[in-house]
């Protein structure tokens, strides 16, 4: 299967065997190929050699093979349900974020350092549910928490990303919400300022579903994927960069909420 | 020529062209940048110059169709001057000349200016204004020349003795119909070009922005060369015809008003006619001074680049206001203070009014932050606000209209009223001074798309972020100059409609006296001299008085027709968008290596479709503006006539402050959120301010600049016929 790659597809989820490298497949992803389908994604590249009783990747050998004009496959679905919870964070290889019109960016694992400032954090969930989430914990903490199966709320693994929440994150009562995007900042100020009193509760639901899609522009350190044994972090360019190493895609990034 | 004066307005004329050809050489030299730069900039200009072919094509029927109803007229029917056929299509030619000349400059110019932010912020604006300047000079030489030459001409041609003032008054309302030609061309450039930028601009994002998720200026998008040509479109070539129409109808005007109001002298008739040329070619020498004075420092800010353009602006008015003293104190104008106090109203108007717009118009101040402020509360609230202020806006250009207007009268006319015919002519004059620094106003609006385009250039060629920022420095400049040129643009309209309604009269009484009648019978047994009637005569002969319904029906007639003529061009907006985003999906789907990036899109084709498109749609709303006079001459007389065009100047006027004011307050509502305000990009504030500012752009950039033709298309086709009413009218 080594002209195969498999990819893990987070919105929606999916496990995808593809003969697409990964730029590709983001195009082809969300892009479609003849019919524009608006498409953003975020997808993992998985261990070409994963393999487990869950999937059936016997379909990939024999269907992910070059069209009869000579053209690579595009996509075999292995999987579209509970996918994220069935292969290991080991297994999972890069992190690709892809826009509306189908550009790219590459994220490459990086060392996970946790940081003891600020207090307060915001996090956006992709997978397996949705939600914008303001807790006291830091990222690490936060998903050995929400996988803690001890929990009433928990989920088995959970990829998500930070956001920025600038002088709210230190000051959520007066702190100027500047160029913060957030509906209903009011809501978010009220949740923040009981996580600041409330000793028993360490997260807080902000939004049910974040229906703008990834917020790119606020994405603070990076994206992480976690559970009660593994974690793996993605650290996320800097603004500087963004513009001038990725603009293209930046540029793209940036219109992804608008619709 | 008795009047030396008079030939400051050749040489200035002449200076305009050379200073013109100078720039254009300037910009030529410069270094036109990478192999990308170059093939993007290429597409632009082919694009520019296959809307002005289409353009001029549709241009040469309708011209020849009306040349020969006109000539018809003239030498058929005898109710039309015999040299109308020929003062038509010269204002249409030149007019056109300009604008060709403006596009060729602007669309060359932007991928130099690209180039040169590559290196220098000061080498990049200067390379942007001075070829702003290009079409600033083109369109104020052309114009002068054009006055200048049929001045001299029908002098030479038209017979009389010396001292024969009738002669003055036939020889100026006969080069007045100039203006027919430049209003018709500027209403194919105006209407045309504003259907064609708002239909390119808005099929492009819809398509590319909101469902294809392409950022602006992406080069996959289709529509992005059309889009960068509609800039041009509506202000170069838009804004450079709406101008060139108003500078010769103020001119020209004020010369007729000057013949009618010393008609009893003749030894000062010739000075007041010489006047407004003088003054207006002052203007131009001064401008070209200003345009040297342009100049900025590296990492300048916003705040920097605009006290530079003000300085440039400012210097010329503030010479002009001095030099327009000289040259009345030698043309030995009687009432010198008078008229150039009529001169500095005019001009301050003129700077009252543009600085009205950007308050209004500008993120810096409160009115526009209201709207910014409000779209936290959605697109409905973001809509109200911006209606609001649009509203509002309307309350200072019109008391300085107003108030310019009514100094200059009293100026003028030496502070009585009775002075009617005087205080006119110091209303004409007015116009005159407000535009005498059109060769520099006009070069701030043209740098304005050289400056966006550049910005698209640099974009799409991928230049770094310190050429981005500087290049995004010089398009933020222009947004600012755009909107007080809009303003300036809707100023000027109304002073020179004004001024064309006067002369109006002067046409009437031309068209009497070839018709036979000598005498107005004025009722009570009393009746004057045609040719001796005043101002006041002829409304008591008339019965241009509120009290008769047909003037009130007539004002009515003409509020509705501005808000008609409205409503089709923002309709027309909506349609000739569809087709562009027809288009655009039609690439999409046919081709997949467009959007991937793999195979690059038909833009001519999207320019092709849109210009027929434009020019498909102008067609009705052209028609009203040529009729409406025509129609209501014939049927309600000259009352009727007067009451259509006050009526049309009013309503227009302030509806295209409102239109121009509003849609420019949405626009940098949007761009202030975008700085980081209220939530930024994404926020659901932002959604709103884009709604906002996507209603706003037919506003701003079609309509509102449609009316000024508007007003004063309908002004000069009633002068031009004025035979025709008084020969043909039903009452």
């Amino acid at each position: 299967m080594s002209d195969k790659h498999l990819y893990l597809s987070l919105i929606p989820q999916a496990l995808i065997a593809s003969m697409l490298e990964p730029k590709d497949f983001g195009s082809y992803y969300a892009v479609g190929t003849q019919v524009h389908v608006q498409g953003e994604s975020i997808f993992f590249e998985v261990d070409p050699e994963f393999r487990s009783p869950d999937f059936p990747f016997h379909l990939a050998d024999e269907r992910c093979m070059p069209k009869a004009n000579g053209q690579p496959k595009n996509s075999v679905y292995l999987g579209i349900y509970h996918v994220l919870s069935r292969i290991p964070i080991s297994a999972l290889g890069n992190l690709y974020l892809v826009t509306n019109d189908g550009k790219t960016l590459t994220l490459t694992r990086g060392e996970y350092q946790p940081r003891v400032e600020p207090k307060l954090h915001l996090y956006q969930e992709f997978c397996p549910i949705n939600p914008m989430v303001a807790s006291r914990l830091e990222p690490r903490d936060f998903a050995t928490s929400i996988t803690d199966s001890t929990h009433p709320v928990h989920v088995p693994r959970i990829v998500f990303s930070e956001l920025r929440l600038g002088d709210l994150a230190h000051d959520p009562k007066n702190g100027s919400v500047d160029d913060i995007p957030y509906s209903n900042i009011t809501h978010l100020r009220d949740i923040l300022q009981e996580l600041q009193v409330r000793e028993d509760k360490a997260s807080k639901l902000v939004l049910k579903q974040v229906k703008e899609g990834v917020l790119y522009r606020m994405v603070e350190g990076g994206f992480y994927v976690g559970d009660q044994d593994d974690f793996a972090f993605y650290p996320y360019p800097s603004l500087a960069d963004l513009e001038d190493q990725y603009r293209s895609w930046w540029r793209s990034a940036q219109l992804s909420a608008l619709d | 020529m008795n009047e030396f004066v008079f030939w400051i307005t050749p040489i200035a004329a002449v200076t305009a062209m050379v200073y013109a050809w100078i720039f254009y050489q300037e910009m030529s030299r410069q270094d036109q940048g990478s192999d990308i730069m170059q093939e993007i900039g290429a597409h632009v200009r082919r694009g520019a110059m296959a809307y002005l072919g289409q353009q001029y094509k549709v241009m040469f029927v309708v011209f020849a169709i009306l040349t020969a109803v006109f000539w018809a007229l003239a030498y058929q029917f005898d109710v039309q001057s015999t040299w109308l056929p020929y003062t038509f299509v010269c204002g249409g030619f030149f007019s056109a000349l300009a604008g060709y000349f403006g596009m060729r400059t602007a669309t060359q110019a932007s991928t130099r200016t690209a180039a040169a932010a590559r290196e220098s912020l000061p080498n990049a604006l200067r390379i942007a204004f001075r070829s702003g300047a290009v079409m600033g000079l083109v369109v104020v030489g052309l114009g002068l020349g054009n006055i200048a030459f049929w001045f001299i001409l029908a002098n030479m041609v038209i017979p009389g003795e010396a001292g024969d003032t009738q002669r003055m008054v036939l020889i100026t309302t006969t080069i007045l119909t100039f203006g027919m030609g430049a209003s018709l061309q500027a209403m194919f450039a105006r209407v045309g070009g504003g259907i064609f930028t708002k239909a390119a601009d808005v099929g492009a994002d819809l398509v590319g922005k909101v469902e294809s998720g392409i950022p602006e200026d992406d080069p996959r998008n289709p529509a992005v060369i059309a889009d960068n040509v509609g800039d041009n479109v509506g202000d170069v070539a838009g804004m450079g015809a709406d101008l060139f129409e108003s500078y010769c109808g103020a001119v020209l005007a004020a010369s007729a008003l000057g013949a009618a109001a010393y008609i009893t002298q003749p030894a000062l008739q010739m000075k007041a006619v010489v006047a407004p040329m003088a003054i207006a070619g002052i203007g131009v020498l001064l401008s070209i001074v200003g345009v040297y004075l342009v100049k900025t420092k590296e990492g300048a800010d916003q705040k920097d680049l605009l006290e530079s353009l003000a300085r440039g602006i400012n210097a010329s008015a503030a010479m002009i206001v001095v030099a327009a003293a000289l040259v009345l104190w030698l043309l030995g104008m009687p009432n010198l203070w008078g008229i150039w106090g009529a001169m500095v109203a005019g001009l301050v108007t003129g700077l009252i009014v543009g600085r009205s717009t950007e308050y209004y118009t500008s993120p810096s101040y409160s009115p526009t932050r209201q709207i910014a402020n409000q779209a936290e509360g959605g697109a409905a609230t973001t809509i109200i606000a911006g209606i609001g202020v649009g509203m509002l806006s309307t309350a200072i250009p019109v008391l300085a209209v107003g108030t310019g207007t009514l100094l200059a009268f009293l100026f003028a006319s030496g502070f009585d009223v009775s002075q009617m015919n005087l205080g006119l002519y110091g209303i004409a004059i007015a116009a005159v001074g407000m535009l005498s620094t059109l060769g520099i106003t006009l070069a701030s609006d043209a740098y304005g798309p050289i400056a966006d385009n550049a910005g698209g250039n640099a974009e799409m060629s991928g230049l770094g972020p310190e050429v981005r920022a500087r290049t995004d420095a010089l398009d933020a400049l222009g947004n600012t100059t755009a909107a007080t040129g809009k303003g300036f643009a809707i100023g000027s309209a109304a002073l020179t409609a004004l001024a064309l309604i006067a002369s109006y009269v002067e046409m009437i009484r031309i068209a009497l006296i070839k018709s036979g009648v000598e005498m107005l019978e004025l009722g009570h047994q009393l009746s004057v001299p045609t040719i001796e009637a005043s101002l006041i005569d002829f409304m008591s002969y008339y019965q241009v008085t509120l009290l008769n319904p047909i003037v009130l029906v007539a004002i009515l007639i003409g509020a509705m027709i501005a808000f008609t003529f409205s409503g089709l061009t923002v309709q027309a907006v909506g349609r000739a968008a569809v087709l562009m985003v027809e288009e655009v999906r039609r690439q999409f789907r046919e081709d997949p290596g467009i959007l991937k990036g793999t195979s690059q899109p038909d833009y001519e084709r999207c320019v092709a479709i849109s210009t027929v498109g434009a020019q498909r749609e102008m067609i009705l709303p052209a028609l009203i503006a040529v009729a409406a006079p025509v129609i209501m001459g014939l049927v309600l007389g000259v009352a009727g006539v007067i009451g259509l065009l006050i009526g049309g100047l009013s309503s227009g006027f302030v509806l295209a402050v409102f239109l121009a004011n509003s849609g420019g307050a949405w626009d940098n509502a949007k761009k202030y959120i975008e700085a980081g305000h209220h939530g930024g990009k994404n926020s659901r504030a932002h959604r709103a301010a884009v709604i906002g500012d996507t209603v706003g752009d037919p506003f701003k950039d079609t309509s509102g600049p449609s009316l000024n033709i508007l007003i004063k298309l309908m002004s000069i086709v009633a002068i031009i016929m004025a035979g025709v009413t008084v020969t043909y009218s039903l009452i």
